[in-house]
């Protein structure tokens, strides 16, 4: 009897089923990147992002500031990107236009934090800002904002990047009084009607009070409005030697064309301007504002090697022709402290963003190092007083020797009040009435 | 008679949709959709063009294969003891082969005269856009260099953010922000001398052809084959294959015979398919023309 071998033991396969099998498992094979995908050809992973917004007006009247604002900001978030992006992510931006519309903003805001960002940078004026604010608290997110604002502010929601007044008007207001400053005497409030000329000036009224230097009246004029034709006859009859100008945005055109049609000598009366950058100078004549100044933390002049390579950088990519200005280095300075602030906590929580700006964060930024001050979340400042040239940029005339502390609650014009985020949060003093001393 | 571009628009895919909910507004960078829409199967497009290919290939070849080994057997019963069933079964497979011949070619056509289209309105628009920077570029200061700021901003934006998203499948409304920006720049100039009046009308007709061929361009982001005739074309696929494995003859040379056939099914499926959306794939268009004027706009 032949012996049994395992070979015998196993079924009989037919040409046709061998062939049947193997066809199979061909296909198979051949299908499975399309039912599996990524399994095997090498198909592109999805990056992890995380997603941030860019609230900004891009039209209407303070266009030409966001639409600086945001271009500032993609840049930085564009090389953040390149270098690998933050926590290992990639940042993805939402940038909405405002459209210089308050109802707009607050719709935006709200839509943009349901879409899941973990923070917005925004806003221009304070009272976008101030409507913003309450969306940003309810949310739990940071809103960070660069441009310079009137302080009497802190919300635990907001990091203010921008100068406060005793970073900037106030400083100005002393270089006025000095023999630098032309030794003036009496200074002419010109401002948009809302709440930061309305609060700067305020805090301007109580700074002087018994000073050399007297507040001599105050005029102000809807957002985007240009008749400003009673400024000039104002300074005749109140001999007024200075005007300290909060005018936001296209409103500027009016009132310097104003001045330089009545003859206002910038020697003799010069203009001290708190909202005028180079971005802002492009729109003005220069025969109409040459001469005047500008306070701010930044200009785009600035000598230094930092800001000469960052300069470059901006305009490699955006244009040779464009400026850099006071809002864009706080708003590049801001993306970089946030993203710092990430880095630290190691997460996109804001609460624990919050807990990293106690480690003192700090920024080499082209207009100089800025620190973070954790109780406040305002940062400090360096103040620069600026002449304007013909070729719309500034000579600086002046700078602080050293960075400023922000106090978003001067005493003298905001007793008893205070905050610390580190702390108690915000003290309560007084309640004050802006023009109730008028 | 073929759809036209128009008419084989897609809905808009669930990204576009959202950023809609904005006022058109938006600007995703880089995003991909926030949430994938049910008939987004466009991640084929995601695969480099040659393993596309093959995958086509390999997907009719074992359709047909596996067919041959399961399906065979059972439809080969119908023809099994009919006279000359290889004769019978080869005049259906030409008749048929000219009917489907006939419908993939003029799909291929049509699919091809999109990308043709949505190309030719890119360049008209970037036309457009140059014509309209080289007029304001006349324009007394400020609004001369606002203008040519926003138009550069413009055609940065849509080489760095609007063309990746297009190659996603995404209409990049969010272009429309930047082009208010420039209208509105645009409308605040006055002219005051008769030269200024001529440059402004010549700059105010450049922008509503720019206007005119940016939308077209949007359009055909999501042109391409409506489904029904995909469902048409696969439909004619199987049933060229599903003829053949009616054929009486050796089983290895049905597969190889076959098999050829699949895979220039799958050749030809892969070349629509490919030309089907103008922006993704490797038959698409570049954003070349705005690359070459935006570098012109920066050496100015």
């Amino acid at each position: 009897m032949p012996g049994i071998t395992p070979t015998d033991l196993a079924p009989r396969l037919s040409r046709r089923a061998v062939l049947a099998r193997a066809t199979t498992l061909a296909a198979a094979r051949a299908l499975a990147p399309a039912t599996f995908v990524g399994c095997s050809m090498g198909l592109p992973t999805k990056a992890p992002k995380v997603l941030v917004g860019l609230l900004h007006s891009q039209t209407g009247t303070t266009g030409g500031g966001g639409r600086s604002l945001r271009d500032v900001e993609l840049h930085a978030f564009e090389q953040i990107n390149k270098a690998g992006g933050i926590l290992g992510r990639q940042v993805e931006i939402l940038a909405p236009n405002a459209g210089s519309r308050p109802d707009r903003r607050i719709k935006l805001a709200r839509r943009i934090l349901d879409e899941g960002a973990v923070a917005i940078f925004g806003c221009w004026t304070s009272a976008s800002r101030k409507s913003v604010l309450p969306v940003m608290e309810e949310a739990k997110r940071l809103l960070l904002y660069a441009v310079q604002y009137e302080g009497n502010e802190s919300s635990p929601s907001c990091v203010y990047g921008g100068m406060v007044p005793n970073q900037q008007i106030l400083p100005a207001l002393d270089w006025l009084e000095s023999p630098a400053g032309g030794a003036r005497r009496r200074i002419l409030l010109v401002g948009s009607d809302y709440v930061f000329p309305r609060t700067a000036h305020y805090v301007t009224r109580k700074y002087l009070a018994g000073r050399d230097l007297k507040v001599v009246g105050e005029f102000y004029r809807p957002l985007g409005d240009q008749d400003f034709s009673l400024v000039a006859r104002m300074l005749e009859e109140l001999e007024a030697d200075c005007v300290l100008n909060t005018v936001n945005g296209d409103s500027n055109e009016g009132l310097f064309k104003a001045l330089a049609e009545a003859g206002v000598d910038p020697d003799k009366t010069p203009v001290i301007s708190t909202s005028i950058a180079e971005d802002e100078l492009r729109s003005l004549p220069p025969e109409q504002v040459k001469g005047h100044y500008a306070v701010s933390c930044y200009f785009q002049s600035l000598a230094t090697p930092a800001n000469r390579e960052w300069v470059a950088g901006f305009q490699e990519e955006f244009g040779h022709d464009r400026v850099t200005d006071d809002p864009m280095e706080p708003a590049w300075c801001l993306v970089h402290l946030w993203k710092q602030a990430v880095e630290k906590a190691g997460s996109f929580e804001t609460e624990a963003v919050r807990q990293a700006f106690r480690a003192g964060l700090e920024f080499a930024g082209p207009g100089g190092t800025v620190r973070l001050d954790p109780k406040t979340q305002h940062t400090t400042k360096y103040c620069r007083i600026g002449r304007i040239r013909p070729d719309r940029q500034f000579t600086i005339e002046w700078e602080s020797p050293e960075p400023i502390q922000p106090d978003p609650y001067p005493a003298f014009a905001f007793p008893g009040w205070k905050c610390d985020w580190t702390a108690e949060g915000i003290t309560r003093g007084a309640e004050v009435s802006l023009d109730g001393d008028l | 008679m073929l759809p036209s571009p128009r008419q084989t628009r897609r809905p808009i895919p669930a990204a576009a949709v959202t950023s809609a909910a904005f006022g058109t507004d938006f600007l995703p960078v880089d995003t991909p959709p926030l949430s994938a829409a049910p008939q987004d199967w466009y991640w084929l497009y995601e695969i480099p063009p040659l393993r596309l290919a093959v995958l086509f290939i390999a997907a009719f070849v074992g359709f047909y294969w596996a067919g041959c080994i399961f399906l065979r057997p059972i439809l080969r019963q119908f023809v099994k003891y009919t006279t000359g069933a290889n004769d019978i079964v080869g005049y259906v497979l030409s008749c048929f082969g000219v009917f489907y011949g006939l419908l993939l070619g003029l799909i291929a056509v049509t699919a091809y005269q999109n990308v043709a289209d949505a190309g030719a309105n890119v360049t008209r628009e970037a036309a457009a856009l140059s014509a309209l920077y080289e007029d304001v570029s006349n324009y007394p200061a400020p609004h001369g260099q606002n203008l040519r700021w926003l138009l550069r901003d413009y055609t940065r934006y849509v080489i760095k953010y609007a063309w990746p998203l297009q190659r996603r499948g995404v209409i990049p409304e969010e272009g429309t922000i930047r082009v208010d920006a420039v209208q509105e720049e645009l409308l605040s100039f006055q002219p005051v001398t008769p030269a200024e009046q001529i440059l402004h009308a010549e700059a105010l007709r450049q922008f509503n052809h720019f206007l005119e061929a940016r939308r077209l361009r949007l359009f055909s982001v999501t042109s391409g084959l409506p489904a029904t005739m995909w469902y048409v074309m696969i439909l004619g696929a199987v049933l060229n294959l599903a003829i053949c494995w009616l054929f009486d003859m050796r089983f290895i040379t049905q597969l190889m015979l076959g098999g050829i056939l699949a895979a220039y099914l799958g050749t030809m499926m892969f070349l629509i398919f490919d030309m089907n959306q103008p922006f993704r794939g490797d038959v698409s268009i570049s954003a070349e023309p705005f690359e070459v004027i935006y570098e012109r706009m920066n050496e100015d």
